[in-house]
């Protein structure tokens, strides 16, 4: 970094240029007046041109960043060339371990897994709690409380929700009692694989419409009320005007919503190991990804090596998931 | 490429979080020198596993005992939570931050005792080795590796409970439990059958005990292969999954935990269920009304040998305190202090003579005798039907091998066949 004052072009001790009162041609800058300049000295005895400051700054930031995200991460692709386990330092193996992974009908299931949860869990997130910050926009008596009753579940454990679920989605569980009361019968959501996979994003859903409801809130106090009252002069109705107003007005925060939902879906982890348990459902049918890690990485016996590489696969993965998403937006905007 | 503002913002935070996937780091398993002669002195620590809770003062009460004894020793206790124990153990392992005395089951010290960082008791501690029951100290044989790496502490085998009422229901007797496989799998199809499926016999799917008490081999006599695919095991797969069809297993049996099994059982919507005496005072306090209704017997078995449940005490190889942690580990587990627990709770001790004590030979009539004294009995020959060599990823597969021949999706030949296939591999691997 350079000194700014040498910069000025005015060195200690030289002439002072003359105020004038002369009309500054366009596209040029005026040069400080002499209050300005000299309030932007720096005070006696300190000294403001320190190269490394910038740095300093930015350490504490940098080294919690590099320690607990960069360095793992590191660490976790190196692992993947080896064959590392919870105790033991591992070889070097090449890319071993994702051939294996290629052959793993654990890996495919989980995959596949992976990416319904995203294809069942972001639409109706990115839809949803736009509905939903709608309802509750309105200023009316009591609305606080509707806000505060649909933020709930967000700041609920997600431990707790879980298992508060399996005791509703149980094979003799309330919702099951009021099938079989209106004769319906006995529905498997927890014993059969689809169904529990379907609960588990139902769950998912539920307890993230709060949290993308207030993202929704946020960027709905940005769009000019004056828009919706040309709009109905002009004769549109309220869906008429949620497309042609509100959508396109909140359509960034849809995006970001989508990319941050998707993330999410596709690292699910909690809710289908409380749902599912810990082998992943009936036969391994629900493991997703994250959780095949899990299972395979953890404990005394854990193949550090072959979950990193399955880390590294999921990485990749939602990295480019997020870049499709964000790459459809610009698109859009392209478009627009 | 362009990007907004916004979704840059956005970007930058996303990969930030990305990054943040799991690393987890490897420790150097080199082991420590097998020398627990010299002083003992120093600070030791002592990790239980869940025992705080109810012993506390049985735990301070020994560690006082020792600390008088030798006062040069200082015992620093902890605990830990039931659950994620072998979780917290492997970040302890790979942290080099392992206590000096561990309090483990053998498949827990098998993979530890490999990394080097078990201490082999027959060359540091073998002037004990009679103190124990034979069966006990070897449990803590590794396959592959000479010696012993636990000290063996105490012994338990689940009794079977079962609901009367439930039994009555299905036109049972209450007083003739099944004591046989074949009478147990056709009392559950008549039971599915009177209940309209209401009722079902059992909660869990086949574990690897129950492979092995059925007469399954589990693996071939020098520890290298298993075996459980062998007809016998294809036979029991083949009862469970009839089991499964009349619904005389719970229709969650295939992705079910002991917690849910056990909570199952207590909405007695199922009939039968492995446990311990511990659970008679839980049923009391949480159900009374099968309390009332509940029975006990052995679990069935083929080989005329019940399961052992055996947990230990194993000594840190790369402790800086080996001597008085040898000794600790000796103490605590001795004839007297474990006699002493036995009395807390219903374990049972594994030093010699012990089990031959009137409080396990002789019954009052209550129900916790009666089971007290059941399990000692069949504690005389019982064997641990785990291999230690089975890894949790191995028990995952079976489990799913399991799960996916009780389905249909696979026969029960092809499920196991695949699944010793794949814990061979894994075993290779490891």
């Amino acid at each position: 970094m350079s000194d700014t004052t040498s910069r000025s072009g005015v060195s200690p001790g030289a002439p002072r240029p003359e105020h004038t009162d002369a009309p500054v041609p366009a596209g040029t800058a005026s040069p400080p007046s002499e209050p300005v300049r000299r309030r932007a000295r720096a005070a006696p005895g300190i000294r403001t041109h320190l190269p490394s400051s910038p740095w300093l700054f930015l350490a504490p930031g940098l080294l919690i960043v590099g320690g607990f995200s960069l360095y793992p991460f590191l660490s976790t692709v190196v692992n993947s060339f080896t064959d590392a386990r919870t105790l033991t330092e591992g070889q070097f193996v090449g890319g071993t371990n994702y051939q294996e992974l290629v052959h793993d009908a654990m890996f495919w299931t989980g995959l596949r897994n992976s990416l319904l949860y995203v294809l069942g869990v972001v639409p109706p997130l990115v839809i949803l709690p736009l509905l939903l910050a709608i309802l509750v926009q309105r200023h009316l008596p009591g609305i606080a409380f509707f806000r505060a009753a649909f933020y709930t579940p967000v700041v609920a454990s997600v431990v707790v929700v879980g298992l508060i679920w399996v005791w509703l989605l149980d094979d003799r569980g309330l919702i099951n009692a009021l099938l079989e009361a209106v004769g319906v019968g006995t529905v498997g959501f927890l014993s059969d694989p689809w169904l529990l996979l379907l609960s588990a994003m139902a769950v998912t859903v539920w307890k993230g419409l709060g949290y993308y409801m207030i993202i929704y809130l946020a960027a709905l106090a940005n769009v000019p009320r004056e828009l919706h009252e040309a709009c109905a002069v002009d004769g549109a109705g309220a869906v008429r005007r949620f497309l042609t107003v509100t959508v396109p007005a909140v359509r960034s925060t849809m995006v970001l919503v989508a990319a941050l939902s998707s993330v999410s879906a596709f690292k699910v982890f909690s809710e289908v190991y409380l749902m599912a348990g810990p082998t992943g459902g009936p036969g391994g049918e629900d493991t997703t990804l994250v959780m095949l890690v899990q299972q395979v990485g953890t404990g005394l016996s854990g193949r550090v090596g072959y979950a990193s590489a399955l880390s590294v696969v999921v990485f990749v993965i939602t990295l480019g998931l997020m870049l499709l998403v964000l790459r459809a937006n610009r698109k859009k905007e392209d478009e627009a | 490429m362009r990007m907004s503002r916004r979704a840059a913002t956005a970007t930058a935070a996303l990969v930030t979080s990305l990054l943040t996937l799991t690393a987890c780091g490897a420790a150097d398993g080199s082991g420590g020198a097998d020398s627990a002669s010299g002083k003992v002195e120093g600070e030791v620590t002592f990790q239980t596993w869940n025992l705080r809770a109810h012993f506390k003062d049985y735990f301070e009460g020994i560690i006082a005992d020792f600390e008088e004894k030798h006062p040069d020793a200082k015992i620093k206790w902890v605990d830990q939570p039931a659950e994620g124990y072998p979780e917290k153990l492997s970040s302890d392992a790979a942290g080099g931050t392992l206590p000096d005395v561990v309090n483990a089951s053998p498949d827990l010290v098998y993979p530890l005792a490999k990394a080097g960082m078990a201490l082999d008791l027959e060359k540091a501690a073998g002037k004990y080795r009679e103190e124990y029951l034979d069966e006990a100290w070897q449990s803590n044989q590794m396959p592959g590796m000479p010696g012993v790496y636990a000290f063996p502490w105490y012994l338990n085998t689940g009794p079977m409970f079962y609901n009367k009422h439930l039994f009555r229901k299905a036109g049972l007797d209450p007083e003739k439990p099944p004591t046989t496989y074949d009478q147990l799998f056709k009392d559950a199809v008549s039971m599915a059958r009177k209940s309209d499926r209401k009722i079902a016999m059992l909660a869990s799917t086949p574990s690897i005990e129950d492979f092995g008490r059925y007469g399954v081999r589990l693996m071939n006599a020098r520890g290298t292969e298993f075996t459980f695919n062998e007809p016998k095991g294809v036979e029991l797969l083949r009862h469970y999954k009839e089991l499964y069809a009349a619904g005389a297993l719970d229709s969650q049996a295939l992705t079910a935990k002991a917690e849910s099994s056990g909570r199952k059982f207590q909405q007695q919507s199922v009939a039968m269920n492995p446990g311990s005496a511990l659970d008679l005072e839980t049923f009391k306090k949480e159900a009374p009304s099968l309390y009332k209704n509940i029975g006990i017997t052995d679990t069935v078995n083929n080989t005329g040998r019940a399961n052992m449940y055996v947990q230990g005490l194993m000594v840190n190889a790369q402790s800086n305190v080996k001597p008085a942690a040898v000794a600790f580990a000796h103490f605590v587990t001795n004839k007297k202090n474990q006699m002493a627990f036995a009395k807390q709770v219903t374990i049972f001790p594994s030093t010699k003579g012990s089990l031959d004590d009137p409080y396990f030979t002789e019954e009052d009539g209550t129900d916790a005798t009666r089971v007290r004294v059941a399990s000692a009995k069949s504690l005389k020959n019982a064997v641990n039907y785990t291999p230690v060599l089975l890894s949790d990823q191995m028990k995952t597969v079976l489990r799913n091998a399991v799960a996916k021949a009780l389905q249909g999706e696979q026969s029960p030949k092809a499920a196991l066949d695949g699944a010793v296939a794949e814990c061979n591999r894994l075993l290779k691997t490891g």
